[in-house]
């Protein structure tokens, strides 16, 4: 049935004629828009979300009634601003420079200065988000991206509430864009959704989780639903265990503030690290719609078990001074801006239990840390060895277990693992070798950075790609137990600076009669 | 680098490159197509460079198919041969390229010619930087291909061309002409996303005399957007200049390129304020590129040069376009 609106003029289920579901050539171009960036001077802003849009603009992809609003404290003008976002793209863009693209992108951009405690500042940005829509014809349809630390999310909320800027009108939206930590535990988490849907609607909320952007998070989909070959194997009939990394060769480095206190599992694994892991262990979703995803990952989540003997099935550790490769660097308790007496980790590994058919009986290990061997996060599923192998014992000592690893960063790709015979020796010798796909060299070199996706993805509004809070809840029971029992610890076993982590992690995992890849 | 290899063979081809690959430590697995150029000695080099782009997106195997054009005295003027040249490296973008230049009775058999030195089990893109086959899939090297990519407007005679591939159309044959419109096609389809969402009753197109992609873009609106579309020819337009589209209240949303600055379209639509935004005419490579990115039938191009032709030309489209041309 056709339904149409008061106007009588458009029906509700209005198809654009010229796009056709074959169509596949069309981009789709975000409609009129702007985004205000809340803390627009700080790292992410200028590495990643400054850039990030500069590129969609060159890949044509933003429309021409286009608004980018920095809100930041500095006394700067609107051409000095200009000039720091200018600077900051052509530092960091992926795609070439292009004058023209820049010029109609500086058109659409706009400063204000002030606090956010400062509700002039507030109506100053109401004046200029009204002025795009009137010069601009941005239409009303405006985004908030918070790149500021999450304590701040409250009052920036309840400004753009108090200047009329949170609801939009009919036709239009308004959307906010919150970057990781959501909370700290269950309890803040909910505490900060409750700030932030007083606000903003549910659905208007877009949490970022750069992880999801990633082109091999949707490889890891096509890999596992769109082949016959994964699926037979993806059980506990076939898998051993499953090992999720996420390893940083960085140390805190200018987010002690931020990090200290909070440590390595709130910061990566409650967010990344669950997230892949749900990916990793999820049924078939119906379709790929946001919420056909949710509903897997959901169930999935839900379906963790914590081990009984936390102190046996977890580690923690804290990097130690030590080379960094060929870099000598500090320990984590001598690093600027962190307390001498930190009992923060720097390094947290967990085993999870998923309790379902698919999955009982097959460890998932989570690791991630700083100040590792290398940067590199990675998704491997551990077979279990032939029942039989039909050689002489000797053939097989060099052979390793099967599997299947997906490498998120670098080299994004999949590899293999299987045994080989050694060609040419005498007696039969097998060994383990690898077979490789890697994303660049089977399709381009340039796949688009993660914010180019997720921006656009919010500015389409567009949202399978976001955590939502009930995946963000689920985080936390999982994670809460384990920091309760770790806060009654004291000091994380330390590690040397540029190893793979502590002892304890390596015993951990020694303790289920397996061992740690090296990534 | 680039290694010439006169008077050889194929199996020859295939051990140098084996061989180079060897020595630069390389594995030639990755490849995900093989391209097939064919072409002649003057447009060689220039489709190369395109293809060369096109690879870093979509590593391959180029494989160029120039007929030889080496001078040959008396006696030797009929004998069949072969000249390669095996290009890698610096020369030859993410990928390797073989350029074979037969002679004789070679040039009958491109087909079998190609074939030992295609990827294995990859799709095969035949191309076609300016004269194209009346019917590129009978032609040999069409055939083997998954998808063919003809260029009408860079051949002697474009309506001639697109008319032949018309009547011989093909789901896996698609012209760049069509690559050429991706760009305004995404700007009007967005232009259309915008409430408030009313008919379209009316366009119009407007742009360079004989500039076939114009037409396309008319068909295109026309099959799509069910209304009639008219052509009108600028004299001082290059390529495509405005397109008008006429709302059931008499809105006129358009798109028009600036005459002093190229590179910028105006869009205006009704009780908003005019927006620019940049539009570079695209680079064949970029064409290319998009191609090689789809290997699937355009279904909506094959709508849009049948149905969509046949509206913007109702009567005997030929014979019109021909006396257009006059």
């Amino acid at each position: 049935m056709t339904q149409t609106t008061e106007q009588g003029a458009a029906p509700l289920d209005w198809v654009n004629p010229l796009r056709d579901p074959r169509d596949l050539r069309l981009p789709r171009i975000a409609g009129p828009c702007s985004i205000v960036i809340f803390g627009v001077t700080g790292d992410l802003s200028r590495k990643k979300l400054l850039p990030a849009i500069y590129d969609l603009a060159n890949r044509g992809l933003l429309p021409p009634s286009f608004g980018l609003t920095g809100f930041a404290r500095r006394d700067w003008t609107e051409d000095h601003f200009k000039e720091f976002v200018k600077e900051n793209v052509q530092a960091h863009c992926r795609t070439q420079f292009n004058d023209a693209t820049w010029d109609q992108l500086a058109r659409g951009i706009r400063f204000v200065r002030g606090t956010f405690e400062d509700p002039d500042a507030f109506a100053r940005l109401s004046d200029t988000v009204a002025e795009l829509d009137r010069d601009r014809g941005t239409r009303g349809n405006h985004a908030f991206y918070m790149s500021v630390p999450p304590r701040d999310f409250p009052i920036v909320a309840r400004q753009l509430a108090n200047c009329g800027l949170a609801k939009s009108g009919e036709d239009a939206w308004r959307r906010v864009i919150i970057e990781k930590p959501f909370g700290h535990d269950l309890a803040s988490a909910q505490q900060l959704d409750e700030v932030i849907s007083e606000v903003f609607d549910p659905d208007s909320v877009f949490r970022i989780d750069h992880y999801l952007g990633k082109e091999t998070v949707q490889n890891l989909l096509a890999l596992r639903f769109a082949n016959t070959m994964y699926e037979p194997i993806w059980n506990a009939n076939y898998v051993d265990h499953v090992q999720i990394t996420m390893a940083e060769d960085i140390g805190v480095a200018g987010r002690a503030g931020y990090y200290d206190g909070i440590g390595a599992a709130r910061d990566v694994i409650q967010n990344h690290l669950l997230q892949l892991m749900a990916l990793t262990a999820m049924e078939e979703p119906v379709s790929f719609s946001a919420r056909d995803l949710m509903a897997e990952k959901t169930k999935v989540l839900s379906a963790v078990r914590l081990p009984r003997d936390l102190a046996a099935h977890t580690a923690r550790g804290q990097y130690s001074a030590g080379w960094q490769g060929s870099e000598p660097v500090c320990g984590y308790l001598e690093e600027k801006g962190i307390d001498p007496d930190s009992t923060t980790e720097t390094y947290a590994a967990i085993r999870l239990d998923i309790d379902t058919r698919r999955w009982a009986g097959v460890p998932f290990y989570l690791r991630t840390g700083k100040r590792l061997g290398r940067r590199v996060t990675e998704i491997a599923l551990v077979f279990k060895r032939a029942p039989h192998l039909p050689f002489e014992s000797t053939a097989t000592q060099e052979l390793g277990k099967n599997a299947i690893v997906i490498r998120v960063q670098p080299y994004e790709g999949v590899t293999i693992r299987f045994g080989s015979k050694v060609p040419g020796v005498t007696s039969m010798e097998v060994r383990d070798v690898s077979m490789d796909f890697s994303y660049g060299r089977s399709f381009t070199e340039a796949s688009p950075e993660a914010y180019e996706r997720l921006i656009l993805d919010v500015l389409l509004g567009d949202p399978p790609l976001f955590p939502t809070t009930k995946e963000v809840d689920l985080s936390w029971r999982i994670l809460d137990p384990i920091e309760d029992f770790w806060s009654t610890l004291g000091q994380p076993q330390p590690y040397r600076a540029g190893t793979w982590g502590p002892q304890e992690a390596v015993e951990m995992l020694a303790r289920d009669g397996h061992r740690w890849r090296m990534p | 680098m680039i290694i010439t290899m006169r008077d050889t063979e194929t199996n020859e081809i295939s051990n140098k490159i084996d061989e180079l690959h060897e020595e630069r430590g390389e594995v030639a697995l990755g490849r995900v197509l093989t391209l097939l150029i064919v072409t002649d000695e003057d447009h060689l080099e220039n489709s190369l460079a395109l293809a060369n782009d096109a690879s870093r997106d979509h590593p391959c195997r180029v494989i160029a198919i120039a007929p030889s054009s080496r001078r040959m005295g008396e006696p030797e003027e009929d004998r069949t041969y072969l000249d390669a040249e095996v290009r890698i490296g610096a020369d030859a973008g993410a990928g390797e390229i073989i350029v074979l230049r037969p002679r004789g009775g070679l040039i009958h058999h491109l087909d079998t010619l190609v074939t030992p030195l295609l990827v294995p089990d990859a799709p095969i893109v035949a191309w076609w930087p300016t004269e194209a086959p009346a019917n590129p899939s009978k032609d040999l090297v069409g055939a083997m291909a998954q998808s063919r990519i003809t260029d009408a407007m860079r051949s002697v005679n474009p309506m001639r061309t697109i008319e032949d591939l018309r009547r011989n159309r093909s789901p896996k044959n698609v012209d760049m002409s069509w690559t050429r419109l991706t760009r305004w096609r995404a700007l009007l389809a967005a232009m259309l996303d915008q409430p408030p969402h009313m008919r379209i009753t009316a366009a119009n197109v407007v742009g360079e005399a004989d500039y076939l992609p114009k037409d396309l873009l008319a068909a295109w609106l026309a099959v799509s957007l069910d209304i009639p579309v008219s052509i009108e020819t600028d004299d001082d337009a290059t390529a495509i200049c405005a397109v008008n589209l006429t709302r059931e209240d008499g809105g006129v949303l358009s798109l028009v390129r600036c005459h002093d600055h190229d590179d910028i379209v105006t869009i205006s639509v009704p009780e908003q304020s005019a927006q620019t935004i940049p539009l570079p005419m695209r680079s064949l490579g970029d064409c290319l590129s998009e191609e090689l990115g789809r290997l699937y039938p355009d279904e909506i191009y094959a709508r849009v040069i049948t149905d969509g032709w046949r509206r913007i030309h109702p009567d005997g489209a030929r014979d019109r376009l021909q006396e257009d041309m006059r």
